[in-house]
């Protein structure tokens, strides 16, 4: 069954005809052509598909898109500005916690909804709130270091 | 400062593109009248086919066509063409794939497959390689021994050995007549998933012109492109493959695997690429999986600790076909030493057909599967002869004037293991180990490793290297950026070895064998040494070029002429000189008449006399080990049985770090993989092959909470005489003394001896349970 529905997507009005059982995930993907929420697991258990979902950070496979119509929905791509890197990208760079890169979306995405809400997080706030965001290259230290490094110079 | 460039932390560059959402995957990738493919696995691991009925799902929305193997007659593989891309009348492990829909959508082709109705005569299922070798044994491919392999395999027709490898030095077995104390013991590093992030992949394109056309998250773009040029009757020049981003890889998306399958499904619909992305289930069940290696292990010493024999029998339930695990096999029995001289070897390796996926390289070629057992060994030897673990490995560490058990002659320039083990003893073992409390039980733990590379005859890393008229330089390369950094290893050897800045250095994104230098695979940590090798015999001859053209410029013999990355000059007088920007297409004289070459460059770089094994299974591996050590500090929790790492220490003779932050995050998330697998990954098959958690959920990688609070990641620089500026490579490294270290550790704690991982938290208490009673 097709239901039309309008996305708010990086502050971009998208009408799109979606199916019922359709993830936000693949509608982003297959219909937006925004591809930087990764297809991991589709089983919300790796968090490389996370976008924020009205500021808070969501598994978009695990988010019918019907659901998310009326809802801010923010991915990497809304991260820079003009050009200039967001400091969590620097910050991703200068630490080199980023190697294959395919976590990466989903890693600066959950670090931004954590900066947001709070602001100055400990290691231990770090680690809890991106511990449903796997990544098998890095051992994640230099995640938390750069994530850090934001928190500690915002 | 020795190098200018080399030892710099340079930021990687691709990382832009990788902040920015911009990388581009396999999965990314959407060509115009792509058609997508699902697959179906069988519902028994051992079956033959007695019907396929596909009319049904022909019938489903969107669906172009169902494809399945019956009446396919390719076969392929590297090492063994024992694969076939589909089932065609029997199924042997619970991945495989056994019929395809072809559709219009993704969805649309899943949805078709649970209409597909299929009938099987099951067959009985053997899932370690014990049982597999019965006498009684069904065998899994009835023409074993008959199927093409490479000459230096030795398959057992009758049987289900896919392969037997036997290397002896010295006296071999005889040797242990001069031991004094023997000890002995079985070990299992069980069945496991690289389980990158990125699940793996291809699109195939069968084009109207005859060229096959290809996409793949794979590190093997030349063995693509020869085995489909193979199976389909083309010229190796119309197969052409592209390698996109790859979102991890740790081995498993080596050799060929999902590629053959994926163009087999593409040939029913020439015309259209077509796309299949493996689901996460399938990237555990239909992929290369790991490990699966049981190791028996005799050691013989004196009374004083000198090492004297080694006997080894590796058991490897390889999986239902042995191509891409045959290396394992035999990188795990040569291995088995560990970086330790035994004067007498009798190393067996059985590579075992199972009913389970075929196995893989994972980080390594059997590196940390044998050394789990030869670093609890000598653990058990030291308790045996009451000596300290550290003093009997240091008395025994190949060092200068060593032969390997591969017969190869070691010298200072291999490496210094015992330097390794100092940096370890000195993070770990310094201070006293905390006093036992209410709630804890602590204990320490070491293992020392080595890795020898996997190579071949032919394996050749190419380097294309052109500079522009600007005097800025672009390299390709076709070495697969795994997320290991090698992009940033090029460009830093590259600046270094043409001594201009990294910034001037473009290095490659994609690969693709149109255009890319020949690369036999991005394997075995062999890059940075090879890899980095190739670079710098370009880079010379690049400056050839220069010097031979300002040589006819400034009209003087070449070899009287030096080159600085901006000039070449004249060396007795620098003030005759010609800037690199003027000669790089040739140096245009003031009246158009231009001479000189262009200033490009190619070459190439292989192990040094890498060789196949001669009767005795020895051969020369290019030595070009790399050797370390490692070690740690943990905390088992009384109540819950929970261990926590707290302090990880690594050390490795890496001859000459080049990123040093690079490096060290290699190291980071290496270790934390291996912990992974010592403490919870484990992929679990019932008796029936059917795999038991193909999913994150129980298939538990370790998270942020996982990661020891304390990391010393140490490095010794003793030059390599073979690759660049005198680096070795370190990428699967990170993982081998993990699992044994931690081991060893428990022991320290508890006084219990395990032999197989992972350990979990239950296996813990029942241990504490079972040596409360006795």
């Amino acid at each position: 069954m097709l239901h039309e529905i309008t996305l708010n997507v990086n502050g971009e009005l998208h009408i799109v005809p979606v199916k019922s059982h359709h993830t936000l995930l693949t509608v982003l993907r297959e219909q937006l052509g925004i591809t930087s929420p990764k297809r991991g697991c589709e089983n919300g258990e790796c968090g490389a598909c996370t976008v924020l979902y009205d500021g808070k950070p969501v598994n978009s496979c695990m988010v019918l898109a019907v659901e998310a119509e009326g809802h801010v929905i923010e991915t990497v791509e809304s991260l820079a500005k003009n050009g200039e890197l967001h400091p969590l990208q620097k910050s991703f760079i200068e630490h080199n916690a980023v190697q294959c890169g395919f976590c990466t979306p989903g890693m600066l995405m959950s670090a931004k909804g954590l900066l947001a809400e709070n602001p100055h997080p400990t290691e231990e706030e770090i680690k809890h709130a991106l511990a449903g965001n796997l990544c098998r290259c890095t051992g994640y230290v230099r995640i938390i270091d750069a994530i850090k490094d934001v928190a500690d110079h915002s | 400062m020795k190098y200018k460039y080399i030892g710099q932390n340079i930021p990687r560059p691709d990382a832009v593109d990788k902040v920015l959402g911009a990388a581009t995957y396999i999965d990314d990738l959407y060509l115009p009248g792509m058609l997508y493919a699902a697959i179906l696995r069988p519902e028994y691991a051992h079956a033959k086919i007695l019907s396929l009925e596909t009319a049904a799902a022909e019938a489903m929305p969107g669906v172009v066509k169902v494809v399945t193997g019956a009446g396919c007659t390719i076969r392929y593989g590297d090492n063994i063409k024992d694969l076939t891309p589909m089932a065609v009348d029997r199924v042997r492990h619970i991945g495989e794939p056994l019929a395809a829909v072809i559709a219009d959508t993704p969805w649309h082709a899943r949805a078709a497959l649970a209409k597909i109705r299929v009938t099987y005569e099951p067959l009985p299922v053997y899932v370690d390689a014990r049982e597999a070798m019965r006498e009684d044994a069904v065998l899994i491919h009835e023409d074993n021994g008959e199927i093409w392999h490479l000459p230096t395999l030795s398959p057992i027709p009758g049987t289900n050995i896919a392969d037997y490898y036997h290397l002896v030095k010295g006296r071999g077995e005889a040797g242990f007549e001069e031991a004094e104390v023997i000890v002995e013991g079985e070990f299992l590093y069980p069945f496991g998933s690289a389980a990158a992030i990125e699940p793996h992949g291809a699109i195939v394109w069968f084009k109207p012109d005859r060229t096959i056309e290809v996409w793949s998250s794979s590190i093997c773009p030349f063995i693509i492109r020869e085995d489909l040029a193979h199976a389909y009757g083309r010229p190796l020049s119309d197969v052409r493959v592209h390698i996109p981003e790859l979102g991890g890889c740790f081995g498993y998306k080596s050799d060929i695997t999902v590629e053959q399958t994926v163009a087999y499904i593409a040939s029913f619909v020439p015309g259209h690429p077509l796309k299949w992305v493996a689901s996460r289930q399938e990237d555990f069940s239909s992929t290369l999986i790991a490990h699966g290696i049981r190791t028996r292990m005799k050691i013989g010493a004196k009374k004083d600790g000198t090492l004297v024999a080694l006997k080894t029998t590796v058991l490897h339930s390889t999986g239902a076909y042995a191509d891409t695990g045959v290396n394992i096999t035999i990188g795990a029995t040569h291995n088995s030493t560990g970086p330790y001289e035994f004067p007498h070897c009798d190393l067996e390796g059985y590579c075992v057909y199972t009913n389970t996926p075929p196995v893989g390289a994972y980080r390594g070629y059997g590196h940390q599967e044998a050394q789990l057992a030869t670093e609890r060994m000598m653990d058990l030897l030291a308790r045996k002869l009451h000596m300290s673990p550290l003093e009997l490995r240091r008395k025994n560490y190949l060092r200068e004037g060593s032969v390997t058990a591969l017969g190869e002659h070691l010298w200072q320039s291999n490496g210094d293991v015992a330097a390794c083990a100092d940096l370890v003893e000195q993070a770990i073992f310094t201070a006293d180990k905390p006093a036992e409390d209410e709630q804890y039980y602590y204990g320490r733990g070491f293992a020392a490793l080595m890795k020898s590379p996997k190579g071949a005859p032919f394996s050749t890393k190419g380097c294309y290297m052109k500079m522009n008229i600007d005097g800025s330089v672009s390299v390709n390369m076709a070495g697969a950026e795994v997320g290991q950094g090698l992009r940033t290893v090029v460009r830093q050897v590259t600046a270094e070895a043409l001594k201009i800045p990294p910034e001037k250095v473009r290095v490659y994104t994609e690969i693709d064998t149109q255009f890319s230098p020949y690369e036999w695979q991005t394997i075995g940590s062999m890059f940075t040494t090879q890899g980095g090798r190739a670079v710098v015999r370009t880079a010379e001859r690049l400056i050839l070029k220069l010097k031979q053209t300002a040589a006819q410029v400034l009209r003087c013999d070449l070899d009287l002429l030096d080159y600085d990355g901006e000039y070449v000059y004249l060396r007795s007088d620098p003030s005759v000189r010609v800037a690199v920007t003027s000669i790089a297409r040739g140096y245009i004289h003031s009246d158009g008449i231009t001479v000189g070459e262009v200033a490009q460059a190619v070459s190439d770089a292989r192990l040094p006399r890498y060789s196949n094994p001669d009767e005795n299974g020895q051969g020369t591996m290019g030595v070009t080990y790399t050797f370390g050590a490692q070690g740690c500090q943990i905390r088992i929790e009384k109540k819950s049985g929970k261990i926590y790492v707290d302090h990880f220490a690594s050390a490795f003779d890496v001859g000459q770090v080049i990123n040093p932050r690079q490096i060290r995050g290699q190291v980071l998330g290496g270790v934390l993989m291996a912990l992974g697998a010592t403490l919870s990954e484990e992929l679990r098959f019932d008796e029936q092959g059917r795999l038991l958690n193909p999913h994150f959920y129980e298939y538990h990688l370790p998270t942020y909470k996982e990661r020891p609070p304390r990391q010393t990641v140490e490095f010794v620089e003793t030059p390599s005489k073979i690759g660049p500026f005198g680096a070795r490579g370190l990428g699967e490294h990170p993982v081998i003394g993990v699992a044994p270290a931690i081991l060893n550790a428990i022991y320290d704690a508890i006084g219990v001896d395990f032999y197989e991982i992972p350990i979990t938290p239950e296996k813990i208490k029942q241990a504490l349970a079972k040596k409360e009673e006795a």
